[in-house]
């Protein structure tokens, strides 16, 4: 080939590759910038007395992507405040479907809810690279499809970038992997000055402080390859409520365990809050077949049904901390865990606290949530005045 | 301080996608090429906030 | 299930020889593998996934460009010309001490970049000719720099292999310094006293007149870019809460400044940024490209029927063929054995009691000597392009390497049996 020729083929398969390029940049663009700016709606249920921010109770948050609705469910007679944390890390949607589950149902009759559906909202606006996560789900509801984002376990890096070399837990001095500075549950209890993280989970403190918050439950799920699953996490403060609560699910509803939290691993909610404030904690973990890395194809289905052959061999070889079978497991049973273990809660911290109860009524059953399915749940935001809808 | 920090970052990051971006101009092999502009992807989608 | 990932397997191996086969570099041949098995697994896959997939190890790749850039710029100041000069200039009467030494110049590239290429390319060319003047034949020096760059990839306190399997297994990447370190240390010691122990006396004045250094370069030039270096990220971690967080790249890139800034000669930072950048083009193109396959591999169900074959061999077998299996992958897939492999090779160590960070430092020592082995010979090729051999690749350069390779497989392989013993180890950080 003669030289100019060649110069020629050259300047045609750069302007071939710059278009296919171009073209790929703009799509995957669009779907980011759609997938970032998607607003869920939540149609605020008989309870919700008030929505408000959480840079009301520290101000530096406002306008950052974390600065997130807490929804207040005031019964207005004495009692225990309790905040819910959903979508600490929201590559687990049970998390926060059962806190918009609370928020659309719960109606206490005396003390006070708080809900949180999108603790980590920034970790909620990306996917993880190189996990193939679909960027949305839909969840089946009698007037049509709810769409939903999924998230990441980590702060989105246009809101928290960079990460340092090794993250260093304030005030612990335990060291961390670097990219867990955006998990929030590896930053609590927070710092003012910190990265987005820490400013959040020290924003939280601050809430739980000032509405002098009795327990914070924090919602989880987890892969069968990993030890902690099916089970409450508890400060040690709230060890009795999580041992009443597993024994009493166990034989009554589904195997739940109960182990206290490890005094020497720091940042998580169960640690720090009951450490760095009055209140205790509670974590909750429920099985997520999604998350696990012998997974199948990575897709909404598997998202939402929880049904994977490779993981049920990787169980049939023993490989698993939690059982699973053919019928895998659904979201509605996975969030119906959730419900029913924080109605548990409330009954046996009634119990033992009746000095200041919590009841709440309107939840639906673990049978009936695994039965009709989440979506049955959720209203829908058209039919109801637009001063009723808030958005995530 | 934090937001300093992060600005120097897109200014890191614009300068190599610069880098790039003049290397692939020059680049005398099409396979080279190509492979700037696969490399240029994240560098820009970063640089535009869209990922 | 199992048929439709193993189709798309069979699609992206197929796709991947035929391309490789028609001359298509190896980087380009594994992307379009991964655009082929998404396409082969047919829906969901999008433009989406192919950017994400890129995204995948974008801070590894800031960190990569930062670093060589530095060196870079270091080594167009004379700082280390300046560095072997002295070498040999006080030590040429001292082969233990001459050879210890460059065995920690070769190392610290590498261990701060976590690339054995980078190692090769900034100080390859200069310990292959010290090591020549000491009468080493050519394809010992070759594997000389081949092997302590290989360990040099492998120091902490960046190790590529290692940061990937612990991030995607959501392990936090500390406790490896120490494993990783005396690993390396010791490999890189045993390849360079075992290869270049025999050999005749060094010229000094020949080997001097050989090495210009210039007459304005100190000391201090060479080491306050160093000391900048060190000291930012030594106070990110003793003052973690009163030091701005700063991040690698950052630390790199301001270590570079000072660099340029305390030059003796004035040094060209657009030329040199772009030559960094295109001798690195095939290492981050490959870091890109790995992110986009992975991400293929997840979305079809590639990534959990290779991990599942995997963990569900008896643990015996998987231990007693790593030092087989993590040096072929390596030559095959490069760092994408890392996530493939290393991430559920961790988890089933963990289960079994086998302790996963002594563990996964003993298998990030051994996955960078496959980097000798094709199809990718990267860092190979790099060595036998920098010493100008010109032998038998396998009969020569390849043999040369194989009883210090396969000391460092079988110490490793050892660490990984006895990890339990060894976690005090994991002390340093």
């Amino acid at each position: 080939m003669k030289k100019s020729e060649q110069g020629k083929t050259l300047i045609a398969a750069k302007a071939a590759g710059l278009v296919a390029w171009a073209a790929v940049m703009v799509f995957a663009g669009v779907a980011f910038r759609q997938h970032r700016a998607w607003k869920e709606p939540v149609v605020l249920g008989p309870g919700v007395t008030a929505v408000r921010s959480l840079h009301e109770w520290f101000a530096p948050l406002k306008g950052t992507e974390n600065d997130c609705n807490v929804y207040v469910l005031d019964s207005g007679l004495p009692g225990s405040t309790i905040l819910v944390l959903g979508g600490t890390h929201p590559e687990e949607p049970a998390t926060n479907l059962a806190a918009e589950l609370l928020v659309e149902n719960a109606k206490p009759t005396s003390g006070k809810l708080l809900v949180a559906i999108h603790t980590n909202r920034s970790a909620s606006t990306v996917t993880r690279p190189g996990e193939a996560y679909p960027q949305f789900y839909s969840i089946k509801t009698a007037w049509g499809q709810k769409k939903y984002r999924m998230g990441d376990r980590s702060a989105n890096p246009l809101d928290s970038w960079p990460d340092p070399e090794t993250y260093v837990h304030y005030p612990s001095g335990q060291m961390l992997a670097y990219m867990d500075i955006r998990n929030i549950n590896r930053t609590w209890p927070g710092r003012p000055n910190g990265l987005l993280c820490e400013r959040t989970s020290y924003g939280f403190m601050q809430m739980i402080r000032k509405e002098k918050v009795d327990l914070v439950i924090d919602y989880h799920e987890a892969e069968l390859e990993y030890p902690v699953i099916g089970t409450i996490v508890a400060h040690q403060k709230a060890q009795e409520v999580a041992a009443m609560v597993s024994m009493d699910l166990s034989a009554s509803q589904f195997r739940i365990g109960m182990e206290v939290s490890p005094r020497t691993l720091h940042g998580l909610t169960h640690r720090e809050i009951g450490d760095f404030s009055d209140a205790t904690a509670l974590l909750f973990e429920s099985p997520e077949p999604f998350l696990d890395r012998v997974r199948g194809a990575t897709n909404e289905a598997l998202l939402l049904t929880g049904v994977d052959e490779f993981v049920q061999r990787a169980g049939k070889a023993g490989l698993l901390y939690w059982p699973i079978d053919e019928k895998g497991w659904p979201i509605e049973v996975r969030v119906g865990r959730h419900i029913a273990t924080t109605s548990k809660v409330f009954e046996v911290w009634n119990l033992l606290y009746p000095e200041k109860p919590i009841a709440v009524d309107g939840l639906p059953g673990y049978g009936d949530l695994a039965a009709k399915g989440v979506g049955a749940y959720f209203a829908d935001p058209a039919s109801v005045a637009k001063d009723r809808v808030a958005f995530e | 301080m934090n937001q300093a920090v992060m600005l120097l970052y897109y200014a890191t990051t614009a300068f190599f996608a610069a880098m790039m971006a003049w290397n692939f101009a020059r680049a005398k092999d099409a396979q080279k090429a190509l492979l700037y502009l696969v490399v240029l992807m994240p560098f820009v989608m970063r640089l535009l906030r869209l990922k | 299930m199992l048929n439709h990932a193993l189709l798309v397997l069979g699609v992206m191996v197929v796709v991947f020889a035929v391309a490789s086969r028609l001359k298509v570099s190896v980087e380009l041949s594994m992307l379009l593998a991964a655009i082929a098995g998404g396409l082969a697994h047919g829906s969901g896959f999008s433009a989406r996934h192919v950017v994400d997939g890129a995204f995948t190890y974008f801070d590894v790749t800031l960190i990569f460009l930062s670093a060589t850039f530095f060196m870079n710029i270091v080594k167009e100041s004379g700082g280390v010309d300046y560095i072997v000069g002295g070498i040999v200039k006080r030590f040429h009467a001292n082969r233990f001490l001459c050879l210890l030494f460059l065995t920690f110049i070769l190392l610290i590239p590498g261990a701060l970049t976590g690339s054995g290429s980078v190692t090769v390319l900034v100080v390859g060319a200069l310990a292959a000719k010290v090591l020549s003047e000491m009468g080493i034949p050519k394809e010992k020096v070759t594997a000389i720099i081949f092997l302590c760059a290989a360990m040099s990839a492998a120091a902490p306190p960046v190790n590529l292999w290692a940061m990937m399997a612990a991030a995607g297994s959501n392990m936090p990447y500390v406790g490896f310094i120490g494993p990783l370190g005396a690993l390396s240390v010791l490999g890189a010691l045993f390849s360079m006293f075992w290869l270049g122990w025999k050999g005749s006396p060094i010229d000094a004045a020949k080997v001097a007149a050989s090495i210009k250094v210039d007459a304005r370069m100190r000391g201090w030039r060479v080491g306050l870019p160093f000391a900048v270096l060190i000291a930012l990220i030594a106070l990110s971690r003793i003052f973690p809460h009163d030091f701005p967080i700063l991040g690698l790249p950052l630390c790199f890139m301001l270590a570079a400044a000072t660099a340029a800034a305390v030059s003796a000669t004035k040094v060209p930072l657009l030329r040199i940024a772009r030559d960094t950048v295109d001798s690195l083009l095939p290492l981050v193109g490959m870091m890109i490209v790995v992110g986009i396959l992975v991400q293929a591999m997840s979305l079809s169900g590639v990534r959990g029927l290779i991990s599942l074959s995997v963990v569900t061999l008896p643990l015996a077998v998987i231990i007693g063929a790593l030092f087989v299996i993590l040096p072929l992958s390596e030559g095959l897939v490069q760092y994408a054995s890392a996530p493939l492999l290393g991430v559920p090779l961790i988890l089933l160590f963990n289960m079994k009691g086998i302790d996963p960070v002594v563990a996964l430092s003993a298998m990030a020592v051994m996955w960078p000597l496959g980097d000798i082995l094709p199809p990718t010979l990267v860092v190979g090729r790099a060595a036998v392009m920098v010493t100008g051999y010109d032998g038998s690749y396998y009969k020569g350069f390849v043999k040369a390497t194989l009883v210090p390779a396969l000391f460092i497989l079988a110490l490793s392989t050892l660490v990984v049996i006895f990890s339990g013993q060894l976690t005090f180890l994991k002390a340093l950080g």
